[in-house]
């Protein structure tokens, strides 16, 4: 057999320096810590080549595999399933200052649906997302996560394994279309920095939702700034934690909100869809809940802190969305939050405040986005001296 | 699909129960490559049905690996992360029961690397750990292969696992109807085997062959082994499946002469063929290959005993891997068709008081084949006898 290099496909390549490069923005010398699966293997294996072009010192990828996990939770003892092995954390607190890529996009989704519910709940480390959460606040890390396209998440998608048919629409809303995916990538984190520039100069005190079954208004933080996706760690490196992104966002006042709101899209939240979700907020607390299936998995969520009924985050999208004019649900939050308006109930984001964040922002260990927005819905900034402003209008965005 | 779920959770039980020989309340560490999945999770429902606290299994990749080798800088290339050092700190602490899963996917994937980089890409401190805590017994421990097209390939010309999973499990005794019971067996033969070795009090081992004219000293307190161990938490286990061997640990400062490998040898993703090495004092002095004597070379320069032995093993015709005809391209089976030594460390376990004077301590454990039909093989013992061994691959001994 000739000794040759391996043959190489070439739009995951692109895709893996896009995520390195842009994602990520991987610098010269840093470890890469690559949290991956076994099926998104040829996605992890470009990545790593990826991160290595882009001049990291080591590339360490962690390979989960959902089976293993299937075998804990189904056979193995009940302290197993919170267990937070010693190296995981060592592991977990050496990502301080470098790289952090992740993959997702479900392979087998229906993996784990012969398992107790309660049990696949508790299988988690929760010492190791702890280490991870304080490295978010601290914004330690620069980070990204990108989805690989397989035959279970197409089934889940279209209904058949129809995996080029997901490719397409994944390099659609990644915008590896493009002819430059980079310069693309530059021209439209600009324009939704633009966004987040005219939205702050507004100085708004809150948002206004209206559309069939939604009348919502939202206090806003006066601290709170309003974002891209364009993140930086606190030595100010620039980063694009999720790719694609469609959206600017901030972290309301989670004291300050009446109403109702409904949502417009499936949500696909611990294996289950939910479908035609309608809230009740009474001074900021979510009261009431109903949907026209799963309203049970929403309310239980509610329950998990005192917190997890405040909301954490707003975020704004509009018709432009290439995740929205894919008009696919995509089963993935990745995907599912850059396709329209959402809302989330749970934990706050920490990056929009700069320093700390005060009494406005929520604190819980849930954060869960559902969406809101589509063409029905208006969106008004409303400002400090009670002026209203139109945002959005038929999913055209009206500022400028 | 049933067949062969059914035949990959034998083969896992095997591994759980005569293998590594997991205790209930234990930590599992399974280590595999990600085209070992299917057997790994098997291995993991079958130590969680034994009654393991936990089975952490840890992947890797040789595709991963190979960018490493490709881009990372010189002094990258044998670093050990500080959290994987950790780990197996951790397995050595907790006395976890430790499963090796191997058997290259494709072995042709580094070929095309220098074989300088190839032979320097190993994370020695971890090595070391490793073979630190093997010579201190800490963990019940099995090193087991799994069959894949890309290692089919290798052995055929054509991608036929099945065909390989049938020599694997004729290898390994699964064909048996009762394979624990015929493991049972096959302990006590190849036990009683070195038990008379060592009632020898042999001085030396020769080789003679065409190519080869070798001897190697062994230690007054070397004590020979067959294929069952015990930890230091008095579980027993077998650490190679298959094993064919009884093997102690040499006197490393006592190896003269030239031998001649006899069956290629798979190192760091490159097949080593036609190898020769030349002994002083101990020390190997002169390679040379017909193919990729840069990797051995490399191996040899990662630290300075790496080129003293560690390991003479012996191996007779009645080998279920000898019978297969094979050449596996692995030195898990390789090495149990045929007798074989090993630079690098030594198994302390093989010696009376462990790590003594010359008694070799490396990062490095590489094993290569010497026996065959034309090598013949005879002890010399402490009052000068000479004993044969081995002749035309036939057992001379009455054990």
């Amino acid at each position: 057999m000739a000794a040759v290099a391996p043959a190489v496909d070439q739009r995951l390549e692109a895709y893996a320096d896009l995520a390195v490069r842009v994602g990520a923005n991987v610098q010269e010398g840093q470890t890469v810590f690559l949290n991956t699966q076994i099926e998104h293997a040829p996605l992890a294996r470009a990545l790593t080549r990826a991160a290595y072009r882009a001049g990291a010192r080591y590339v360490d990828v962690r390979f989960r595999d959902d089976h293993v996990r299937h075998a804990l939770i189904e056979l193995g003892p009940d302290e197993a399933l919170t267990h937070s092995p010693e190296w995981m954390k060592a592991l977990y607190r050496a990502m301080e200052g470098h790289a952090l890529l992740w993959t997702t996009g479900d392979p087998e989704p229906e993996l784990m649906s012969d398992l107790d519910g309660e049990r696949v709940g508790r299988a988690r480390m929760p010492e190791v997302i702890e280490i991870h959460r304080a490295q978010m606040i601290e914004r330690s890390l620069n980070w990204s996560g990108v989805a690989y396209p397989s035959e279970g998440w197409a089934r889940q998608i279209y209904g058949g394994p129809d995996v080029e048919r997901l490719w397409e629409a994944v390099a659609f809303c990644t915008r590896l279309d493009e002819a430059d995916p980079v310069q693309a990538w530059r021209d439209h984190m600009a324009r939704l920095e633009g966004r987040a520039k005219t939205l702050n100069e507004l100085g708004l005190d809150a948002i206004h939702y209206t559309g069939p079954g939604t009348d919502l208004t939202v206090g806003l933080n006066g601290n709170a700034r309003w974002m891209s996706a364009l993140f930086r760690t606190r030595d100010g490196l620039e980063y694009v934690p999720n790719m694609p992104t469609e959206e600017v966002f901030t972290t309301p006042d989670y004291r300050r909100a009446e109403g109702t709101i409904r949502s417009t899209r499936p949500l696909v939240l611990e294996g289950d869809i939910i479908e035609g979700l309608q809230l009740t907020v009474q001074n900021g607390k979510i009261v009431d809940v109903q949907a026209d299936k799963g309203a049970g998995i929403v309310r239980g969520q509610l329950e998990v802190d005192d917190r997890a009924s405040y909301f954490g985050e707003l975020a704004l999208v509009d018709g432009t969305s290439r995740v929205g004019q894919t008009h696919t649900t995509f089963f993935d939050t990745l995907y599912d939050e850059n396709a329209t308006c959402h809302i989330a109930y749970g934990f706050g984001v920490p990056e929009v405040f700069d320093g700390d964040p005060g009494d406005g922002m929520n604190i819980s260990a849930v954060h869960t986005d559902f969406m809101v927005g589509g063409p029905e819905l208006a969106v008004d900034g409303i400002t400090k001296d009670g002026a209203t402003v139109p945002i959005l209008r038929e999913d055209v965005w009206q500022l400028h | 699909m049933a067949a062969a779920l059914e035949r990959i959770d034998r083969y896992a039980e095997l591994i759980v129960q005569i293998g590594a020989n997991v205790q209930p309340g234990q930590t599992v560490e399974v280590t595999a490559r990600i085209e070992h999945a299917h057997v790994a999770r098997a291995v993991a429902r079958a130590s969680y049905r034994a009654g393991a606290a936990y089975v952490d299994v840890l992947y890797s990749d040789q595709h991963v690996r190979r960018a490493m080798i490709e881009h990372a800088a010189d002094d990258v290339l044998s670093w050990t992360p500080p959290w994987l050092l950790q780990r197996a700190k951790q397995f050595g602490k907790e006395n976890a029961a430790i499963v090796a899963l191997v058997g290259d996917a494709e072995p042709e994937l580094l070929a095309d690397l220098p074989g300088d980089r190839v032979g320097k890409a190993r994370m020695k401190e971890l090595g070391e750990e490793i073979a630190q805590q093997t010579n201190e017994g800490l963990n019940n421990w099995v090193v087991t292969g799994v069959p894949s097209e890309g290692w089919a390939s290798q052995l055929f010309g054509t991608p036929d696992v099945d065909a390989l999973w049938e020599l694997v499990e004729f290898c390994v005794r699964l064909d048996e109807d009762d394979p624990v019971a015929a493991w049972r067996a096959h302990v006590q033969k190849l036990g009683a085997r070195a038990e008379l070795l060592d009632d020898m009090q042999i001085d030396s081992l020769r080789y003679r062959g065409p190519g080869t004219d070798l001897t190697v000293g062994l230690l007054p307190e070397s004590r020979w082994q067959g294929c069952e161990s015990t930890s230091v938490t008095g579980i027993n286990y077998v650490a190679n499946m298959p094993t064919e061997e009884v093997f102690t640990t040499p006197d490393c400062r006592r190896t003269e002469g030239t031998v001649r490998s006899t069956q290629p040898l798979v190192l760091g993703g490159q097949i080593v063929k036609g190898l020769e090495v030349r002994f002083e004092h101990g020390r190997i002095v002169e390679v040379r290959a017909e193919e990729g004597a840069g990797v051995i070379e490399g191996e040899l320069a990662s630290d300075e005993n790496a080129a003293l032995l560690g390991e003479v093993a012996l191996v007779d015709g009645t080998s279920r891997v000898g019978q297969t005809g094979r050449v596996f391209y692995e030195t898990l089976f390789d090495e149990n068709a045929s007798c074989h030594v090993a630079y690098g460390s030594a198994y302390a376990e093989a010696v009376e008081g462990g790590v003594i004077d010359g008694v070799n301590v490396s990062s490095v454990h590489t094993d290569f084949m010497i026996g065959g039909p034309d090598v013949e093989i005879d002890a010399v013992l402490r009052d000068g006898t000479v004993v044969a061994l081995l002749r035309d691959n036939v057992w001379q001994l009455d054990a």
